[in-house]
């Protein structure tokens, strides 16, 4: 057995892993939506509007920035449900940095969320969605996706850990993981709401995540262009893949400094 | 092997839950915390597991710091919670064998130490299902077991009886009584239960409002009040009742009242002179004799009964 295999991190991700997969709901809801935007509402919108066939994969990338923070937003009910029922007071008796206890479950949130991803995309690709990535686009991509994912678990982390009650967590998540998806170029550019909401619009991590998705997916830098008004798209990518990376970061500072807080008394 | 100094907690709020306490467990000792809920015995058992941080004073389990030194702290040591703290989705097994990993056991030697403790607590034909399907009693046992799987040197073991039915709770009393002496394993229990105490502890600090009142063997504090005592049941107003017993040289500042009733511990009396005193005097509608208990200490301590207060 490896060092790695040994490690809390990986017991821990284990541990996340299992019961995760015990609740099959957690992993299949978040996908439905997102699904039925890429494959039923984009078609439509196309059909309707007479949009190209270029706005599907539009959608179709769109989605993912709704499938993220869904999944990430499940995954924090698993910690609401330790403190309340499970293990969670073990957890912090052990012998292993606290901060872990918030990467294991990350690390899982990351991993299904990859997979789900993997999923909506197959999917697309199947219902003849197109995509044209170069390996440098696909490495924007997943820098993209990854660091967003990361990002919106550290939200979920500290949403889970301020609310009292799953009830109180459930009520907050439209506003954390479905309001901020109308706003950041999802379903339409930034630049057609008012300009104030464009305004609001460049300072969402998600607006930045979903642009640099679609320059490495479909190289489309029409997003990056609308938050930077730069003409150098690798420049542009690069100062979105930074926001989204700070993004990441903070949020997962404040999640572990939130989190061990809330624990300990 | 546990070193207590003038620990202390204050909430948010300013309740004090821990008045700096001191007290020392020696290696091997059966230690009992015993009080009412609201005493800080939980708060105690936080403080050193290091899940609540005191306000002031030290604690050291096995020579570490629970505050400097929280990591070693917790590696020499496992808790029992008050409540039920298991992955109840994942079976048995998984659970003991989980706190084995985090504990760093190594893994072949948590899967001997798991099959021989799957044995001791009685869950050979459960230890495969998940945890949600065991009654409370075979949860508690299974915690019980889990806390071991580390050979901790200190076990925590906070009320581990409340909330069980009569028969379980006598099972896991000689569960815990067969942990007695186990690699010279420390054990700190607290409870509100004065047989558990009783039963399990070699030494017992009464607590009572974030304060420890006494402290001694069980043998120890029921001798401050004597070898015998009699409950006398009052008629009419029972701190007359008692003034009057003083008077007479019956009762002495250790006796005390608790309703209608008074309980007067017989200092060079025997108890038949002094039930025929009490009789003589017409005051009492009952009298009885019997032995101190802890519940007595506790009241002369506190002038409140730990059942009560529980």
């Amino acid at each position: 057995m490896t060092a790695l295999a040994l490690s809390p991190l990986a017991t821990l991700s284990r541990r996340r892993l299992q019961l995760t997969a015990r609740t099959p709901r957690e992993l299949l809801v978040p996908l439905l939506t997102p699904i039925m935007f890429a494959l039923v509402i984009a078609p439509a919108l196309k059909t309707a509007l007479h949009t190209p066939a270029s706005y599907e994969s539009y959608v179709a990338i769109g989605t993912i920035g709704l499938l993220i923070p869904l999944n990430t937003m499940f995954a924090g009910l698993g910690v609401i449900v330790d403190r309340e029922s499970g293990a969670q007071r073990e957890l912090l008796a052990a012998p292993v940095p606290r901060a872990l206890l918030i990467l294991g479950n990350l690390l899982v949130a990351l991993a299904i969320t990859g997979l789900q991803v993997g999923v909506l995309i197959a999917v697309a690709v199947a219902r003849g969605i197109d995509f044209h990535a170069s390996t440098t686009g696909v490495l924007w991509f997943l820098g993209a996706a990854a660091l967003f994912t990361v990002g919106m678990y550290g939200a979920a982390e500290v949403l889970a850990s301020r609310a009292p009650r799953q009830e109180e967590y459930i009520a907050r998540v439209p506003a954390i993981a479905i309001l901020p998806w109308f706003l950041a170029g999802a379903l339409f550019p930034i630049t057609a709401t008012p300009v104030g909401l464009t305004w609001v619009a460049r300072f969402l991590p998600l607006t930045h995540g979903l642009a640099l998705m679609r320059y490495g997916l479909i190289g489309d830098s029409s997003g990056l262009h609308n938050i930077w008004r730069m003409s150098s798209a690798p420049e542009m990518a690069a100062l979105s893949l930074g926001v989204v990376g700070l993004f990441a970061v903070l949020l997962t500072g404040v999640s572990v400094r939130v989190f061990t807080r809330a624990a300990l008394k | 092997m546990i070193e207590v100094e003038k620990l202390r907690k204050v909430y948010a709020g300013g309740v004090e839950a821990v008045a700096g306490i001191d007290f020392e467990v020696a290696p091997g000792e059966v230690f009992a915390l015993l009080g009412p809920n609201g005493a800080g015995k939980s708060t105690m058992i936080g403080m050193l597991t290091t899940t609540v941080r005191p306000t002031g004073g030290t604690a050291r389990l096995a020579g570490f710091d629970v505050r400097t030194q929280q990591l070693a702290a917790r590696k020499v040591s496992s808790v029992v919670f008050q409540d039920s703290v298991v992955d109840r989705s994942l079976t048995g097994r998984r659970n003991l064998d989980l706190h084995g990993r985090l504990w760093g056991v190594e893994p072949g030697e948590a899967e001997r130490r798991i099959e021989k403790l799957v044995d001791a607590v009685g869950l050979r034909n459960l230890v495969d299902r998940p945890v949600g399907t065991y009654s409370g009693g075979e949860r508690r046992r299974l915690e019980i077991a889990r806390a071991l799987v580390s050979s901790p040197r200190v076990l925590f073991l906070d009320e581990p009886t409340v909330g069980l039915d009569p028969r379980i709770r006598a099972e896991l009393l000689d569960i815990l009584a067969g942990l007695r002496g186990r690699d010279e394993l420390t054990i700190l229990v607290t409870t509100h239960y004065l047989d558990e105490a009783e039963h399990l502890a070699d030494r017992v600090a009464i607590m009572h409002s974030g304060r420890i009142v006494a402290l001694d063997t069980p043998e120890g504090l029921r001798s401050g009040l004597g070898r015998e005592l009699v409950e006398v049941r009052v008629d009419g107003d029972p701190e007359r009742a008692l003034a009057t017993l003083r008077s007479r040289g019956i009762a002495r500042d250790d006796a005390f009242t608790v309703g209608s009733s008074l309980t007067v511990p017989l200092n060079g009396h025997t108890s038949s002179e002094a039930i025929a005193a009490i009789h003589e005097l017409g005051l009492a509608s009952a009298v009885s004799a019997r032995q101190p208990t802890l519940d007595d200490v506790y009241l002369h301590l506190t002038g409140g009964r730990l059942a009560d207060a529980a």
